[in-house]
């Protein structure tokens, strides 16, 4: 290390130079650090927002939530032991618009009933500003008021003031509802939400047993609950102590809206490996030009090591150079990255559905100016390595192809141990290591091809016919040469669209699943709470539709998996992949014969007599991913009972159907004496569509009708919001194989002007240059397309089938577009850049020589 | 391919009070100030002086590479002194050859293919035969397929004559063409240079500081600081008509 003061002073002395030949390293590192400081900037600043507004999100200091059934009163009295408590029940009906006292315009809402003691934290908003007890209050003839958001009142073509039907009540809407504190942790929602009292739900007879019902209990914990020891963890042990069946799902403040939260945390991930690729982008154009500095330091070198410099001195001198460079890059790169939360929050504030905790948040920064910090140090060593070998003899000779001097080991191992800290560092800070994994892996590996297929294309160019045009000529003089733009751009750019291609494939493919397959396979309705009286009028109602098939009705009750052959579900060791079957409530149905298209894997169905224990008929995706067998013994709990059943029979489930999927099916025999109700499901033509809509709701309004189109539609928007988000993002890896590009037409300047001197001074015109250079950019702009495109939907491809498990859908003008986008870009850039070749006086050129 | 020029005697080359100021950071300077000359057709006019007098630069706006601030410029007969870049470069083809002191070859062609660039340009249907035979008059019939870089200095310069003469100019300019060579191959081009030029009758314009290769040229033009101090007619007048 002792030469390290020396190779200081000297690198000091090189960077008097300034950013001059490294600017397309400086901007590689600056644009991939700034994204993924924004992304985990971004992310840090909503999950903090999570994190201390998590009572105002939950509504409490814990949430206990129950299906079916409200809390019985010494279940309320241990709640209410902790202090205050606010009581909210939840559920989807039908709302009808009230026409001179009859039925008109009619929507699915999710309803939302709460006590007078509700929020508990914070504060609801309404249109016009309005106490919330003067909205839900009830007049005298029996008329509560209700809020209801604005899209409710559009689609049901009333104003504030009008009179609406819920179930058998009359409501009166007295505000348009704007915001819920605890809305947050509700989740996804079908249909608009109307906010009423509990008292006025009372009124509407929705709540019949086995009706799909949410209550919940919010509970802020009182400073004397808390002095004598109430925590959330000695409040859960508590709640299972003293009420082991309760099934009640409980949920606090600490993490009170879990689906948003894995949200951010996926999409960040996602977007932070999207910043990595762009930083792996990028690092193909750090290399290169750090590769083209030391090229044309060559002679410095040379002259260093003829005076008495070793190679080490060499190497550790542009070394310090270049990470000073670097850190200058990942300084700036991480400001603009801190800067993301507060740019979203000021111009995108008002669409967030979750204001971010505005900050600094140095976790980010220093996570990205890590990642940006082991890239410079992979990509820019290698290069740097090769320098130190360059012999002092370089200074009597110059070939076009410089030798580059052969790399020691120890500089490639540096590299790869670079590598290897991305990658570790990443899969470490992963929610999903496995699925970073698969990304990056997929990335390296990708890479590596674009790599190998840029170098089989230099070799199959230059194996070409010569052609006989010159012009031609020298546009593939250029795509081979030693240094050419090629490789580079091959790799870097088709990279960055590959991943664009991936995602449009992708996109294309799931818009295909969700608009034209699931469409042709699903039910044209979901009615959910046929209650247990109305069946033979609903299968009536029914029947008069001649063009209906598939017609399935089910009885339907919520229960949870609390055991596995004795384990508590908390305790089993489950496959991620259906660990959503012990995450809460999961419908239930029963049958004696098996179901119109059950594909039994395993066992048998039980007899159509059958009376016995209950035996259970389980899904064998969910079975293989809990680790059950045939014979196996699991425990449901329902409305507060066990049910201990035995797997008799294992079934294949097509989820994709979208139809009734249920991976619970028990032997009747004591779920059935349970209160429950109907689901049924059924296809219709689409010109009797909107006739059944209209019949089923007239005539039961307690029932929600849900029509799989809006769903689908409302699936379809959330999708491309998705899809536009992640384009967007993966534009960044376009960006930086652009600047790629840029850094090798760059590098390519002098031979470029040369070329079009020595052709202007025998004669040729600037159009026939210009030529030249549409013919070099435009083929390797196509070939780059063409390249991306092939990796692009093999990757899409698998990831449906594999992973989505879905059929691959090929839209050709996607393709197309990605072929012509990526060709576009690489001629522009590729013709900006020569522009100044084209411009130059040939005697200038010459008088420089 | 462009017209045959005509026969009647017009100068090759005529220079008209002719002027080349270039901006630098110091401010304007002023390179030819006003040299007037003309060349005669088949003449064989060497044009010397110390560095910096401007010879390169008299070559280039003679040759149309560089557009002069002020006078007039003739070549064959043709104005050329307001010429845009891409008509200038035209008008070269098939007219004018130069070869320079550093060869300007295009690297990723290979020698066959350098020499064939300006006879394809010109629209020349065997142009790679001829570019065949070019180097083969050369002495380079045995390496048309190399590269530049395979090349040796006297090779490559070979190559540029040959690239020069291919299209039978009317007028040949060289600057400095054995400048970067060694005596032999130094002595080796200048016999081809002349040998060839004589042989196809072409104007030859040669910048040089080698008083050696001056004195085989019929006339000898010395400039000093952007003006001609000497012209040797002396040469001239002893060389056939």
């Amino acid at each position: 290390m002792s030469n390290l003061p020396l190779a200081w002073k000297m690198a000091r002395r090189e960077l008097r130079g300034g950013l001059k030949g490294f600017r397309i390293f400086f901007l590689c590192l600056l644009l991939g650090t700034a994204a993924i400081a924004a992304v985990e900037s971004l992310s840090d600043a909503f999950l903090t927002s999570l994190r201390d507004s998590g009572q105002t999100f939950l509504g409490g200091d814990v949430s206990v939530q129950l299906v079916h059934r409200p809390a019985a009163p010494a279940e309320e009295r241990f709640l209410q032991s902790y202090g205050r408590t606010a009581h909210t029940v939840s559920l989807q009906s039908m709302v009808y618009a009230l026409r001179e006292g009859r039925q008109a315009e009619r929507e699915l809402v999710e309803v939302k009933a709460v006590d007078g003691a509700w929020p508990l934290f914070g504060a609801p908003g309404f249109t016009p500003a309005q106490n919330l007890r003067d909205i839900l209050h009830c007049e005298d003839d029996g008329i509560c008021g209700a809020a209801a958001e604005q899209t409710l009142l559009d689609r049901l073509h009333a104003r504030r003031g009008d009179l609406i039907r819920l179930g058998n009540a009359t409501l009166r809407i007295i505000a348009v509802l704007e915001s819920e504190p605890d809305r947050i942790s509700t989740g996804f929602s079908l249909g608009p939400h109307i906010l009423i009292s509990t008292k006025a739900l009372s009124g509407t007879a929705l709540e019949q047993p086995g009706s799909l019902i949410n209550y919940n209990y919010k509970v802020a914990f009182s400073p004397t609950a808390e002095k004598q020891g109430a925590t959330i963890e000695s409040f859960r042990a508590d709640a299972a102590k003293s009420f082991p069946d309760a099934n009640w799902q409980i949920r606090d403040r600490s993490d009170a809206a879990p689906g948003i939260r894995r949200f951010v945390e996926q999409v960040s991930m996602f977007l932070t490996l999207v910043g990595l690729t762009a930083l792996g982008v990028g690092g193909v154009g750090a290399s290169e030009s750090v590769s083209a500095f030391l090229d044309r330091k060559r002679f410095d070198i040379a002259i260093l090591k003829s005076l008495g410099a070793d190679g080490r001195l060499v190497f550790l001198t542009f070394f310090l150079q270049v990470m000073t460079i670097a850190s200058v890059a990942l300084v700036i790169g991480a400001v603009l990255g801190a800067s993301a939360p507060f740019l979203l929050a000021r111009f995108y504030g008002d669409a967030l559905p979750l204001p971010p905790a505005l900050g600094f948040y140095p976790r980010p920064l220093l996570l990205a100016a890590g990642f940006g910090l082991l890239s410079a140090i992979a990509f820019s060593v290698p290069p740097l390595g090769r320098a130190r070998e360059i012999p002092p003899a370089s200074l009597l000779r110059e070939t076009v192809s410089p030798n580059r001097g052969r790399l020691q080991p120890v500089y490639l191992l540096a590299s790869a141990a670079a590598a290897l800290g991305i990658t570790g560092l990443m899969l470490a800070l992963s929610p999903s290591p496995l699925y970073a994994g698969e990304f990056l892996g997929g990335a390296i590996v990708l890479l590596g091809l674009l790599r190998l297929v840029a170098s089989a294309l230099t070799w199959g160019l230059r194996r070409l016919p010569r052609p006989r045009s010159p012009l031609a000529r020298l546009a593939m003089g250029d795509l081979t040469r030693p240094g050419a733009a090629t490789k580079g751009v091959v790799t870097a750019l088709g990279l960055g669209l590959t991943l664009l291609a991936t995602i449009t494939l992708l996109d294309r493919t799931m818009a295909a699943e969700v608009n034209e397959s699931l469409p042709s396979r699903a039910p044209s309705f979901f009615f959910v709470d046929i209650q247990p009286d109305e069946t033979a009028a609903f299968d009536r109602t029914i029947a008069a539709f001649k063009s209906g098939t598939d017609y399935k009705r089910t009885p339907m009750i919520r229960g949870r998996i609390t055991s596995v052959n004795g384990v508590p579900s908390a305790q089993v060791k489950v496959d991620p992949d259906v660990k959503w079957a012990l995450s809460g409530d999961r419908g239930i149905t029963y049958a004696a014969t098996p179901p119109p298209g059950t594909v039994l894997t395993s066992g048998a169905w039980w007899p159509a007599d059958y009376q016995g224990e209950t035996l259970i008929s389980l899904d064998q995706e969910v079975a293989k991913g809990l680790g059950m067998k045939l014979g196996d013994r699991m425990s449901l709990n329902v409305l507060g009972r066990q049910i201990d059943g035995r797997i008799a029979s294992l079934r294949k489930v097509d989820f994709r159907n979208g139809g009734q999927n249920f991976i619970l099916v028990l032997s009747p025999g004591l779920i059935d004496k349970a209160p429950h109700s109907f689901l049924a499901t059924i296809r219709v033509a689409p010109k009797d569509e909107n006739a059944m809509y209209m019949a089923v709701t007239e005539k039961f309004p307690n029932i929600s009708t849900v029509r799989v189109k809006d769903a689908i539609a409302q699936v379809n928007t959330l999708l491309q919001q998705l899809a536009q988000g992640i384009r967007a993002a993966s534009l960044v890896t376009i960006l930086a194989g652009l600047l790629v590009l840029a850094g090798t037409i760059a590098a390519g300047a002098r031979t470029r002007l040369y070329d079009a001197t020595v052709l202007k001074v025998v004669g040729a015109t600037r159009l026939q240059i210009a030529l030249v250079y549409v013919l070099e950019y435009g083929l390797l702009g196509i070939a780059t397309g063409v390249i991306a495109l092939g990796a692009g939907t093999l990757a899409a491809s698998l990831i449906a089938r594999q992973i989505l498990d879905t059929s691959f859908v090929f839209d050709a003008r996607a393709a197309l577009w990605t072929v012509v986008g990526g060709g576009a870009a690489t001629l522009l850039f590729g013709l900006f850049g020569a522009i100044a070749a084209l411009n130059a006086r040939p005697a200038r050129r010459l008088r420089n020589d | 391919m462009q017209p045959p020029l005509p026969t009647t005697k017009l100068p090759a080359i005529q220079l008209d009070a002719v002027e080349l100021t270039l901006s630098s950071a110091a401010g304007p300077v002023n390179i030819l100030k006003g040299v007037s000359l003309i060349v005669p057709t088949g003449q064989t006019v060497a044009l010397t002086g110390p560095s910096g007098s401007g010879k390169s630069s008299l070559l280039m706006v003679a040759a149309g590479l560089e557009r002069p601030s002020g006078g007039r410029i003739q070549v064959a007969g043709t104005d050329i002194t307001n010429m845009g870049e891409d008509a200038a470069a035209r008008f070269r083809r098939g007219r004018v050859g130069i070869v320079f002191q550093s060869f300007h070859l295009i690297p990723t062609m290979t020698a066959l293919e350098n020499v064939a660039v300006p006879l394809e340009l010109n629209g020349v249907d065997d142009a790679w035969e001829r570019a065949r035979a070019e180097l083969k008059a050369v002495g380079l019939g045995d390496r048309v397929e190399h590269y530049p870089g395979q090349l040796s200095g006297g090779e490559q310069q070979r190559v540029a004559l040959a690239r020069a003469l291919g299209p039978r100019p009317q007028i040949l300019f060289a600057d400095e063409p054995t400048g970067n060579l060694d005596s032999s191959n130094g002595q080796a081009i200048a016999d081809l240079l002349f040998g060839l030029n004589a042989e196809r009758g072409a104007t030859l314009f040669l910048v040089t500081h080698e008083d050696s290769l001056a004195r085989r040229c019929q006339r000898v033009v010395r400039l000093e600081s952007g003006r001609i101090v000497n012209d040797d007619m002396a040469a001239a007048a002893m060389a056939p008509a």
